[in-house]
């Protein structure tokens, strides 16, 4: 028995020093160098040490901090000297106590290590199901406290997988998951393709497109309560690219009455269609401007397949890329500045991110089949879906560094991640 | 109307200068064919039988009746014939050329000679390019094909749909692939 606690204690050891490698190879002058330790625990409360290492992860994903652990667990005042040393900046401790069968208390602390002052300190109570929800909370609030800004952690994702099952049948899946793609739920199983998931900016209802018909139709489903799928009304003809304006009341549609494909805004309470492009050739894939003041979308209509953006109160429709003969599904950023989007390099399908002032183009990613980039909500990240070989790859590239990290791979594909706004 | 005959105008000016010399050289006379016409064909009565079972039983279409045995028997012999139930398509292209109008027009004869059959023009993508552009190329891709159905006075019993990229013939990555997967399909019903 005392063997196994040894081998355990050098295993974690080991890889207390993998973690740390990793941060020192990352480590540049952006990058703001923290030590998260492992929580103390008080009685049997293990299940909790996951925090810590759940914010490591959140942390080294922003691209904007380096998160190392310790290698033994900071209890109360840490030797602030030592850790100047080290060039470490701020120091995250915590402490878990179970108390009762299913509940913890958790309290945390952020120390800076220059002025030795608490910059951020708090307690809960937390049931044993919210220990992830509680990790990405206290991301959020450290990420405030260290930078003056909002963190995109404590949020979730929606993405659509699809598993061969023999017999040329398929089956599509609708998850949605923490924002490190982890506590996966499946809210919706078909034999029929699903495309195209976006969360409604109040995060209660998702919107997307099904042929469960036989044909493609846009449907809102209500993941956490009990309320019916809803069906959009029939169009005539294809309806898809649901996506919603920022007061969540209306979506913007690529629908194709009269055969040809445009952009429709659809109020739900009244349902008004107002048809937003009109031009012959293909139009889709629109979304919102931040502010609900532009809409971006793709369209062949020069020939190539290219980016445009039409200011709403002026109706002037620009084209947005010039750079590549193929540039599609572009998303704006949440300050509204800049855009992502599929960018074809050669053969190759890759995440690019356009300054729309400036019109630069920065390629993120260097993979053959990137699709679908979708911000995380404070615009920090960049999340894609990736295919290689048999397997899936959901993926974050930071802005600052375009570093990639993979959240997670699944057997099949994965497909058109979306980011949903904060939680409330 | 304007807009049928600019539309079917650029899908056949390669081949051709002007639609009156089109419909000389590649297609035969658009005819009017009405519901009472048709009933006069032995083939057709058959049909007759089915539309009146269709009816007694609340028009199930999908479901597997004794009509849709009959269908099958008539589009299973029109199958054996030399006609493509399937065409394609160059990337990212909606043009029709002149072998696949052939085609067409025999499936237009076809569906003249049996007035009771339904016809779903069923377009498709390669997986290259984003899933939405593809499913409205794929929808543009059928249309092409109904513009022409359309000159026989048919566009009403034509349905389109578009299924995009959704699904492939072939799920490769080459291609070899992507030229049998950038089509449109013919579906009786």
């Amino acid at each position: 028995m005392r063997q196994f606690i040894v081998f355990v204690l050098s295993l974690y050891t080991s890889l207390t020093w993998a973690v740390l490698e990793v941060t020192i190879l990352k480590q540049d002058e952006n990058v703001f160098p923290i030590v998260i330790s492992d929580f103390s625990v008080v009685g049997d409360a293990n299940q909790g040490k996951i925090i810590a290492h759940v914010m490591r992860d959140n942390f080294n994903r922003s691209g904007k901090f380096s998160a190392s652990s310790a290698n033994y667990v900071i209890n109360n005042k840490p030797n602030f000297d030592k850790w100047k040393a080290k060039k470490i900046e701020a120091i995250v401790l915590g402490k878990l106590e179970k108390i009762s069968k299913k509940v913890f208390n958790v309290e945390i602390e952020l120390l800076d290590v220059y002025s030795n002052k608490i910059l951020y300190k708090d307690k809960f109570a937390v049931h044993n199901s919210g220990i992830r929800r509680i990790a990405h909370y206290l991301s959020d609030q450290i990420y405030h406290a260290l930078l003056g800004e909002r963190g995109s952690f404590d949020t979730r994702l929606a993405y659509i997988t699809v598993t061969n099952k023999g017999k040329g049948e398929r089956e599509y899946r609708l998850e949605i998951s923490d924002s490190d793609a982890q506590n996966p739920q499946t809210i919706l199983k078909s034999k029929e393709p699903v495309l195209s998931p976006v969360w409604s900016p109040d995060q209660n209802k998702i919107a997307y497109v099904s042929f469960r018909n036989a044909r493609s139709e846009v449907f809102i489903q209500y993941p956490f309560v009990r309320r019916k799928t809803q069906k959009l009304p029939y169009f005539d003809g294809i309806a898809s690219a649901p996506s919603w304006h920022p007061n969540g009341k209306s979506l913007l549609l690529t629908l194709s009455k009269n055969g040809n494909k445009d952009i429709y805004s659809y109020q739900l309470a009244s349902k008004k269609l107002t048809r937003l492009t009109t031009d012959v050739g293909i139009d889709t894939e629109a979304s919102y401007s931040p502010e609900g003041d532009k809409i971006v979308f793709t369209s062949n209509r020069s020939g190539q397949v290219q980016v445009y953006i039409k200011d709403l109160k002026t109706s002037k429709i620009n084209r947005a890329t010039f750079k590549g003969r193929y540039n599609a599904k572009a998303v704006f950023s949440p300050n509204g500045k800049s855009l992502a989007m599929v960018h074809r390099v050669g053969k190759d399908y890759r995440i690019a991110l356009l300054d729309i002032a400036t019109k630069d183009l920065t390629i993120m990613t260097n993979n053959q089949l990137d699709e679908s980039p979708f911000f995380s909500p404070n615009g920090g990240m960049i999340i894609f879906a990736t295919n290689k070989g048999n397997s899936g790859v959901l993926s974050v590239v930071s802005i600052l560094d375009r570093q990639t990290f993979e959240l997670a791979s699944k057997a099949g594909e994965v497909r058109e991640p979306n980011w949903s706004h904060y939680l409330k | 109307m304007l807009k049928i005959i600019s539309l079917t105008t650029i899908v056949l000016l390669s081949s051709c200068s002007s639609v009156d010399d089109l419909y000389k050289k590649v297609l035969p006379k658009p005819r009017t064919v009405t519901i009472e016409d048709r009933t006069e064909n032995t083939q057709e009565n058959i049909i007759k039988v089915d539309q009146s079972s269709f009816q007694s039983q609340g028009f199930s279409r999908s479901g597997v009746n004794t009509s849709n045995i009959v269908e099958s028997v008539v589009v299973a012999d029109f199958r054996n014939t030399d006609v493509s139930f399937i065409l394609y398509f160059s990337y990212d292209g909606t043009k029709i050329d002149e072998d696949s109008i052939k085609q067409i027009i025999k499936h237009a004869d076809f569906m003249r000679n049996n007035p009771a059959l339904n016809l779903r023009l069923e377009g498709h993508a390669d997986e290259r390019g984003s899933r939405e552009y593809n499913l409205a190329l794929g929808e543009n891709r059928a249309l092409s094909v109904k513009e022409i159905l359309g000159l026989y006075d048919l566009s009403s019993r034509v349905e389109v749909i578009s299924l995009g990229e959704e699904k492939p013939v072939l799920q490769q990555h080459d291609e070899g692939a992507w030229q049998k997967n950038r089509r449109v399909e013919f579906v009786y019903q």
